[in-house]
């Protein structure tokens, strides 16, 4: 047996179905992709090739796509420093209750995330509406008429009101993964700290934080993919608007190719759009390199 | 029965049963294909999801009817809404697998690139002799002389109004700006939204701009050749024109958030009677007979001309109208005659025409007037009068006169207008800026 899984082109061999799934499905797709975004095709007829025409008219006229990179990454930075500490806080929280609430508060807080986006999409709109919308009958009730706001179809309002959704969408997911972080860590080291005097905040500053570490890299990282990733929900409520108040990098993209029939400028913007992730992921994991705790 | 008699009868009985069985199958494969030979399966990409109003049901009618005639032709429907439509349309275009029949927006923006490509069927003009079609509404279907598609229908604007909500109160129906904009006061005074509009959709934005330029100017031609000359940021008219949009805006003239509203949102504010006017095409004279809409609602709907400006060079009779929705047949279709037959017989005058305006489903882009009965609908009425009576049409509108990119940016940048991110002036410079990069 071991001679066999020695021999290199039996190696080559078993590696074969995953390495041509791989070149067909991602690779030769990534190449096509950056080969098209040096065409000029309306994705009819034939592509003209025309170098690096496109790349330089993204980067240096095209204010939509700066526009829709800094959108992106306003929810990245949204869901790290909002909605990743009310996680946490929330998981410690459940983690604490125990017992039937337990169960309880964590299939509350899950429910957005296994209801399709575009249902919750649509609620949202509702209850953004500024005539029948829930927000501003609430403030309208709490005589903070003065607050009320169009929402989304305000070029002020509109981004913010999107990234808020995106939070609230994906909370739930934030918070199981710290959840199931926290229940990895030993009561035992709890009562250690108590022994030595620790007591409140400092519990989850000097010992939860800590060895959550890895947990929380993790966590940031999928957060920061998803915020670049983001196109369904601003689809479905702004596709962008008004004007190109709330676009985001992918949805962008989508506009370009099946609206403008731009798809060699699409594809263009397709390829610095991974560069930007791969750029925002090195960039983070740079920031987060830390030494892992063993417990 | 010994027990080996047992098994050679059970074994004879099994191998039996399966020879049967395997004769069976093949004489049903057999059948099977023998009929497929003979069925023709036609692809039908369509834009009309709602198959029970409008031209959704008349199409659906047509087909369902069309296979009662032809047993052996199976049409698929695949019906999605504008946006999607356009996206799987492209999608079947990249992939090559073009729908056997499919409908397109006789427009430049649309279906040029298309004919260009030859991804269209010719239609021969012989073909469609006696169907009624005026010259001037294949224009947009034909490409380098070759006409490579059907026009469907009419399409013009018209302010639709709710004569109730007018009555109650005691607004006149505005026939100038000036008396829309006092009537939006008045309507968003009692709670009522003024027009409802689906500002998302960025398209009507940028077709009521037209609509102002038109009725400052009274010049259809005055958009296109600002546009072409690339001298759009300097022109006094167009500036006004962009003035007045956001006057209407200022005045809360249309619903609150309508920059984030949908079609369906708009059409249903309109049709709920929550909103007065709802400034919309032709293609909405199905309100007035649609089994989802209330009594109240199809008795109140009406219609009217968009006022015209004081001070403005248009007349009311200036309108905005053209061919949009029509068919085409793919080039490449291993069905191509079946499909060619099937879109002859639905556009046929005494089908789509006939009894798409008699059942009060459509507008029809061939000529209609002389299937009327007398028995129409107020609505159809109204656009009759209003569509007769023009004194002049605007063709293909603006923003889809010229390239798909050219329509992206100009709707965005006229929602970006009413949204007020960006000035009239602003605006116009950024439209000549981009008519500069689009418009050879």
């Amino acid at each position: 047996m071991h001679k066999v899984l020695s021999d290199k082109r039996t190696i080559l061999l078993l590696v074969l179905p995953g390495l041509l799934i791989y070149t067909f499905a991602i690779l030769f797709p990534i190449i096509l992709s950056v080969y098209l975004g040096m065409t000029d095709w309306s994705g009819i007829g034939r592509p003209n090739f025309i170098g690096l025409e496109n790349f330089k008219k993204i980067i240096f006229t095209d204010t939509t796509f700066w526009k829709s990179l800094r959108n992106a990454i306003l929810l990245a930075l949204a869901y790290v420093f909002v909605q990743h500490p009310i996680a946490l806080a929330f998981a410690i929280f459940i983690d604490k209750v125990g017992g039937r609430a337990e169960k309880v508060f964590r299939t509350i807080f899950f429910i957005p995330c296994v209801i399709p986006v575009v249902v919750t999409s649509r609620m949202w709109v509702s209850l953004y509406d500024p005539q029948y919308g829930l927000i501003n009958k609430i403030l309208d009730f709490l005589h903070l008429g003065f607050l009320k706001q169009q929402w989304l179809g305000d070029t002020k309002t509109a981004l913010i009101s999107v990234i808020i959704i995106c939070m609230w969408q994906g909370f739930g997911w934030a918070l199981l993964i710290y959840y199931a972080g926290l229940k990895g860590i030993p009561e035992e080291l709890y009562e250690a700290a108590r022994i030595d005097g620790a007591t409140g905040v400092k519990l989850y500053t000097k010992i939860t934080v800590p060895l959550l570490q890895p947990v929380i890299k993790v966590n940031f990282t999928i957060a920061i993919i998803y915020a670049l990733k983001q196109m369904e929900t601003v689809y479905l409520t702004t596709n962008g608007g008004p004007g190109d108040a709330s676009q985001f990098l992918a949805n962008y993209l989508y506009i370009r190719a099946f609206n403008s029939y731009q798809y060699g400028y699409a594809n263009a913007i397709s390829v610095l759009f991974v560069i930007a992730c791969l750029a925002v992921n090195v960039l983070f994991q740079k920031i987060f390199k830390s030494e892992n705790y063993e417990f | 029965m010994s027990k080996k008699a047992l098994k050679v009868v059970v074994s004879v009985m099994l191998i039996a049963a399966l020879i049967v069985s395997v004769f069976g199958l093949v004489q049903g494969n057999l059948t099977a294909s023998a009929s497929t030979q003979k069925t023709v399966k036609i692809k039908f990409l369509s834009n009309l999801p709602d198959r029970t109003s409008n031209q959704g049901k008349l199409e659906q009618m047509l087909i369902d009817s069309y296979m009662k005639a032809n047993p052996n032709v199976k049409i698929e429907v695949e019906a999605l809404q504008d946006e999607p439509y356009k996206q799987k349309f492209k999608v079947y275009v990249a992939t090559n697998q073009m729908p056997d029949i499919f409908m397109v927006w006789g427009q430049p923006s649309f279906f040029l690139p298309v004919m260009k490509a030859g991804y269209a069927a010719e239609i021969k003009l012989d073909q469609i002799k006696g169907y009624g079609f005026k010259t001037s509404s294949l224009k947009d279907f034909m490409y380098n002389g070759k006409l490579y598609g059907l026009p469907r229908n009419t399409d013009f604007m018209v302010l639709y109004y709710n004569k109730g909500l007018f009555n109650k109160y005691k607004v006149k129906v505005p026939t100038t700006f000036n008396e829309l904009l006092n009537a939006a006061k008045v309507f968003r005074k009692n709670g009522i939204a003024p027009i409802a509009i689906n500002g998302k959709d960025k398209w009507i934005l940028a077709i009521l701009y037209q609509e102002l330029v038109v009725k400052e100017s009274g010049d259809q031609k005055l958009i296109y050749d600002a546009i072409s000359k690339k001298s759009v940021s300097k022109n006094q008219i167009l500036l006004k024109a962009a003035k007045d949009l956001v006057n209407l805006v200022n005045v809360g003239g249309f619903q609150d958030a309508f920059v984030a509203a949908d079609y369906g949102a708009a059409n249903n504010l309109f049709a709920q009677e929550k909103a007065a006017m709802y400034y919309m095409g032709s293609w909405e004279v199905g309100m007035a007979a649609n089994p989802n809409f209330s009594e109240s609602f199809k008795k109140n709907v009406d219609a009217t001309y968009f006022p015209i400006i004081s001070g403005g060079k248009g007349k009311k009779t200036d309108i905005l109208a053209w061919h949009g929705g029509g068919y085409a047949v793919s080039a490449s279709s291993k069905v191509k005659n079946e499909a060619m037959k099937l879109l002859l017989y639905m556009m046929h005058p005494t089908r789509w025409a006939k009894i798409g305006w008699q059942q009060g489903l459509v507008v029809p882009g061939q000529n209609w007037e002389k299937f009327m009965t007398g028995k129409e609908t107020v609505l159809q009425k109204k656009l009759t009068q209003i569509f007769s009576s023009a004194t002049s049409v605007s063709g293909t509108v603006w923003q889809d006169a010229f390239t798909p990119n050219f329509k992206t940016e100009a709707e965005t940048l006229c929602q970006m207008l009413v949204a007020k991110a960006i000035t009239p002036e602003k605006f116009l410079a950024k439209i000549e800026e981009l008519a500069k990069l689009e418009v050879k």
